[in-house]
């Protein structure tokens, strides 16, 4: 069974108290009272009420006050404004200051049912709507991990089965079906890499993403992003070179993050540039920033394509060897980018190639974070020696 | 000649655990396997086993963290090599790429992404099991 709404009525007047208690006796209501508004704020701490009635004026802190204590003690409490002198000017004004209505004085019985009626309905509307967004939210925050799973153990279980059968089937298949083989695993590899990142495009909340945030080079996430990407250039013969300088001041992020990032950017220009082409990083310290750049020697975005090359989901048109991809990538890197409270920006020419380019902001020790944050880096689990 | 190491591998995937065990019986291993932890648990109090391979995601979560915990809380179990194969990439693997990784749930283990390669995986069990055997030497 439901438990009975509460309401607490503030009202100084005792004669008002008591009659709005008679007439809302027995409808299974939880009625408390207070006769001011100090009072009244005390005690909805501890009866948490759905609805209040309150006086606007009354000795001590007035009605708009306790309105404003009110959200404090629960932004989700209706509150409904008792207005002794009936001018649409207080009404308006308390309605302003989050009351759902007001009762303005005499009021009769059925109009005090009917509005108390009507708010505790409210009530009910809110503390739903605020469970559904709770919900939302708790799955938002687990749906990367739900799907990750679904998605992926059958696809991982077809693989590891084709990786089982194309060893141990190795003496009796031709070349064309040992070819076969390769292309099903070549398949479900990249589908099982496009729900990664797209598991990985929502699962960065911009919210959470700057915690861990520590002074950062972003030399070493150039660095890995290039070793990663290396070897799909290396397919391709593709020239990766590296220009940027040894030193460069650091970036207040998260490294793992931020190679991601710098990955789908190198990675994107090796996808995107024929066999024999170069992909060019560089990065140079600017007053305030640090510039990095990666330019490819490929197909270019067509000037239609490139406002649009950022927003999820959106794929240019391709050329005849290009790639598969998600339309994912840039959208995650720019949003990694922003939570680095930097810009991302793109120039390029269809034919000749693009060139991204990522500036983010020089870390300066007044914008650290208190000491000891910084340190507080997991440590439970660390990359492991090579064995 | 050793004897033939005696493996279990926990995983509530059949068909990937039947790709995983041919792998694992071609390389003269010996397999059981159980599909859920509450078998898994009861398997390894039943035998002693040379080396578990653990799924993570299992029945309502990550079960087979559970499992691990269990595993290093007892003084026997603890020294089991551990090989946790896990689907689902965690933000640990997602920092370290594909990085050998030590869970350090017991005192040897490893995590390795689903699916895997037969060769990395036959290399793996062999460094945990070599790993497990010198320590246990060491201990004596």
């Amino acid at each position: 069974m439901e438990k009975p709404s509460r309401i607490l009525i503030i009202d100084d007047e005792e004669i008002v108290l008591d009659s709005c208690l008679s007439v809302l006796e027995g409808r299974g209501y939880e009625i408390a009272t207070a006769p001011d508004g100090t009072e009244g704020l005390k005690k909805a701490e501890e009866f948490a009420p759905d609805l209040v009635l309150v006086d606007l004026m009354m000795p001590g802190i007035s009605g708009f006050d306790v309105l404003e204590g009110m959200r404090g003690v629960d932004p989700a409490i209706v509150t409904i404004v008792i207005t002794g002198y009936s001018t649409v000017e207080s009404a308006v004004e308390a309605m302003k200051r989050g009351a759902f209505d007001f009762l303005p004085k005499p009021f009769t019985p059925d109009e005090l049912r009917m509005i108390v009626g009507r708010g505790i309905e409210r009530r009910r509307l809110v503390l739903e709507a605020i469970a559904l967004r709770r919900e939302r939210e708790m799955l938002q925050q687990n749906f990367a991990a739900i799907i990750s799973h679904e998605l992926r153990s059958p696809l991982s279980a077809v693989q590891q089965n084709l990786f089982v059968l194309t060893a141990e089937l190795d003496s009796q298949l031709d070349e064309s079906q040992k070819g076969r083989f390769e292309r099903l695993k070549s398949r479900i590899a990249d589908l099982l890499k496009m729900i990664q990142s797209w598991l990985r495009a929502v699962s960065v909340p911009e919210g959470t993403i700057g915690e861990n945030f520590v002074p950062t080079s972003v030399r070493t996430s150039i660095a890995k992003a290039i070793e990663s990407v290396q070897p799909h250039a290396t397919r391709k013969d593709i020239t990766i070179t590296d220009s940027s300088p040894e030193s460069l001041p650091p970036v207040l992020g998260d490294e793992a993050i931020l190679t991601e990032a710098l990955v789908n950017l190198v990675g994107n220009a090796v996808k995107y540039t024929h066999a024999g082409g170069k992909v060019a990083v560089d990065a140079a310290a600017e007053p305030g920033q640090v510039v990095v750049s990666v330019a490819d020697t490929g197909v270019g975005i067509a000037a239609e394509d490139v406002p649009f090359v950022f927003d999820a989901f959106y794929r240019g048109k391709v050329g005849p060897d290009a790639e598969a991809g998600c339309g994912l990538g840039l959208a995650l890197t720019r949003r990694i980018i922003e939570a680095h409270h930097g810009t991302i920006s793109v120039e390029s020419e269809i034919g000749k190639g693009t060139t991204f380019t990522v500036r983010l902001p020089v870390h300066t020790p007044e914008s650290a974070s208190p000491p000891g944050e910084a340190a507080a880096a997991p440590t439970t689990l660390e990359p492991g020696d090579k064995r | 000649m050793s004897e033939r190491k005696q493996l279990l591998m926990i995983d509530d995937d059949p068909d990937f655990v039947e790709g995983i065990k041919s792998i694992l019986t071609a390389a003269k291993y010996d397999v059981d396997v159980a599909h859920n932890p509450k078998d898994g648990l009861a398997a390894l109090q039943k035998k002693r086993y040379d080396l578990l391979l653990l799924d993570i995601m299992m029945g309502r979560g990550a079960e087979g963290v559970m499992i691990a915990r269990k595993m290093s809380r007892d003084p026997k179990l603890r020294e089991i090599p551990v090989l946790i194969m896990t689907g689902i990439r965690e933000q640990i693997a997602f920092l370290f790429g594909s990085q050998a990784l030590h869970p350090h749930f017991v005192e040897v283990d490893e995590l390795m992404e689903k699916p895997v390669e037969p060769r990395l995986l036959l290399e793996r069990i062999e460094a945990l099991l070599k790993a497990a055997s010198q320590k246990a030497s060491e201990k004596k």
